[in-house]
């Protein structure tokens, strides 16, 4: 498993507060890995540290296995590119002469692929339309083709659907989804559209507090979103007894509530418990979404 | 670094503030040259090309404020700066080039003013009165303190985030150091005496007396000195050929552009970036 990037207890302090704290994070190549977690909780410290904008306070971090104490992370930065918080366009410029002056900055003399550029974002039609002028779609979708100048192999996104309408956040999607998949980009994305997220990540880091409290893939997290049974029981003790005995995974909630997970066949597993007189005073099963799963491992509600 | 210049100057050749600065350069020059006609047709006054040529550096620091907080104050507006950074440009190799930049321009910008006096000014009142080599001393002094005035409007364009703080302190510092200037030049110019009108048995007896705000030696040192470290007043002095000695100028301009070139590679170094 080759890691594109790798933290090693990661602390960026703001005088006295602490915005990230002990954080660990391995992203592998190859994957969409989402970023979660709520404002303030470190997720653009977090990308401003990685990107070389600000300093960690401890800690070291890793982009391909260069430290970023090393005198090569400035090579390596030349394989990355990414968005923070707004893309980087030089508004006063068309989206031709924004990928331009980007070839300049990496070294590239032939421009022959621009347009290809232009038109894997979906931008060929701009013509001499200012950057100013467009979209804030198009400004991000130009962003993106800035930040994929020089070819590179690891994409950072943060927030890139914040203020797009529906069609432009489907557009934004699919283009990561292509990315990822036909130029085997490695994605890190933040973002606050969990549901939009759960759609094309591959694996996810929920943080809280500037700590990652859990790296999940998404496959581990389907199984633990999706088949989610909630049994309300009067005897909880015998029940775990039983999911021990039987390997079941659950988790006790309170003193009569219990979640058991990967189990797809509900009435199967109602009978097996019947055979052994284990009845549960009220049994539902519920699809949990991915914002369900993060407010529940915060510990926090919905509206928090 | 050649890729960070190379970049630079394509965004230069796009960039209005660029292509305002040296309209307004021809412009003036033009207006110098009308002003000049003007007066040598109506009042027959002589007008000299070398100090039409000279003129332009006592206002050149504005200029260059102005120009140098735009330009380089869309680094971060744009998220230009950041995103250099973030492929991998070594943060000394930026600043440097934006140095570089900015100093190549305020030059440029002197010399289509130069071009312009010359091309027109020349035929128009005669030559240059002055020998060549004299010119061109004047001439390299202030081009030095452009490239000091560049490396002090770098400075603050690179540490502050904010285009339109950038720009403000920018202007402010500039008038301040033209303020600054006048007001030494103005006390190193007071006349040692001047004429004290009494009345003595009904007549009028002008006679000189020392004049009390000439200043001592030392008060003379201080403000020769502030004068002469101030790039305003090192203006003032080459534009009006005043300067005592004029190898005094670039060794302080030298001393501006290693200072806060210096000061400023290490604090941009230091900066947190958002």
């Amino acid at each position: 498993m080759e890691l594109v990037l790798e933290t090693n207890n990661l602390e960026k302090k703001y005088k006295d507060f602490k915005a990230l704290s002990n954080l660990n994070i391995n992203i592998e190549k190859g994957s969409i890995y989402g970023l979660i977690g709520k404002n303030g909780a470190g997720k653009t410290t977090l990308i401003r540290v990685i990107c070389g904008l600000q300093e960690p306070t401890s800690g070291t971090y890793s982009i391909y296995g260069v430290e970023n104490k090393s005198k090569s992370i400035s090579n390596v930065r030349s394989r990355m590119g990414a968005i923070i918080e707004t893309p980087s366009i030089i508004v006063e410029m068309t989206a031709k002469d924004n990928l331009i002056e980007q070839y300049k900055l990496v070294g590239m003399t032939d421009y022959d692929n621009i347009d290809e550029l232009l038109k894997l974002v979906g931008l060929e039609n701009t013509g001499k339309k200012k950057a100013k002028n467009f979209s804030l779609g198009m400004k991000q979708r130009l962003g993106i083709a800035i930040s994929l100048v020089g070819n590179p192999d690891f994409l950072i996104l943060d927030e890139p659907i914040n203020g797009l309408d529906p069609q432009g956040i489907i557009e934004i999607r699919e283009l990561i989804l292509k990315l990822n998949k036909e130029s085997r980009i490695t994605i890190l994305i933040s973002s606050h559209y969990l549901d939009e997220l759960s759609k094309i990540a591959t694996h996810y880091g929920f943080l809280d507090n500037g700590t990652i409290i859990e790296e999940i893939t998404s496959e581990e997290l389907m199984k633990k979103m999706e088949h989610k049974i909630i049994l309300k029981v009067s005897n909880v003790k015998e029940f775990v007894k039983y999911f021990e005995e039987n390997k079941i995974t659950y988790e006790v909630i309170d003193n009569n509530t219990i979640n058991v997970y990967g189990k797809n066949n509900l009435s199967k597993f109602i009978n097996d418990l019947s055979k052994v007189n284990l009845i549960a005073d009220d049994i539902h099963i519920t699809d949990e979404s991915l914002e369900c799963y993060y407010m529940n491992l915060i510990g926090g509600t919905k509206n928090d | 670094m050649i890729r960070l210049l190379n970049a630079n100057f394509t965004r230069l050749k796009k960039s209005k503030i660029f292509w305002l600065l040296n309209i307004f350069s021809i412009v003036l020059a033009l207006f110098m040259i009308y002003t000049g006609h003007s007066n040598l047709k109506q009042y027959g006054d002589a007008v000299e090309v070398e100090q039409l040529m000279l003129n332009y550096s006592t206002i050149i620091g504005i200029v260059i404020a102005i120009f140098t907080s735009l330009f380089l104050g869309i680094e971060y507006s744009d998220g230009v700066m950041r995103n250099k950074i973030i492929i991998g440009h070594k943060r000394t190799n930026i600043y440097l080039s934006n140095l570089i930049v900015t100093a190549i321009t305020s030059l440029f910008t002197y010399i289509i003013f130069l071009g312009i006096i010359a091309i027109i000014g020349i035929p128009l009142f005669g030559s240059i009165t002055i020998p060549i080599s004299k010119l061109l001393m004047l001439l390299g002094c202030i081009f030095v303190t452009i490239i000091a005035y560049s490396s002090i409007f770098t400075f603050i364009a690179m540490l502050i985030s904010n285009k339109t703080i950038t720009a403000v302190v920018s202007i402010m510092l500039v008038f301040g150091l033209t303020m600054n200037a006048m007001i030494c030049f103005n006390k190193l110019e007071a006349p040692k005496t001047i004429q004290e009108a009494t009345m003595v048995n009904g007549e009028t007896k002008i006679e000189e007396v020392p004049n009390p705000k000439y200043l001592s030696e030392i008060q003379r040192k201080i403000y020769q000195t502030i004068l002469d470290i101030n790039p305003a007043g090192q203006m003032f002095q080459i534009a009006g050929r005043t300067a005592p000695n004029l190898k005094v100028p670039p060794i302080y301009s030298s001393g501006i552009i290693i200072v806060f070139t210096g000061l400023g590679l290490i604090l941009f170094n230091k900066k947190e970036l958002k």
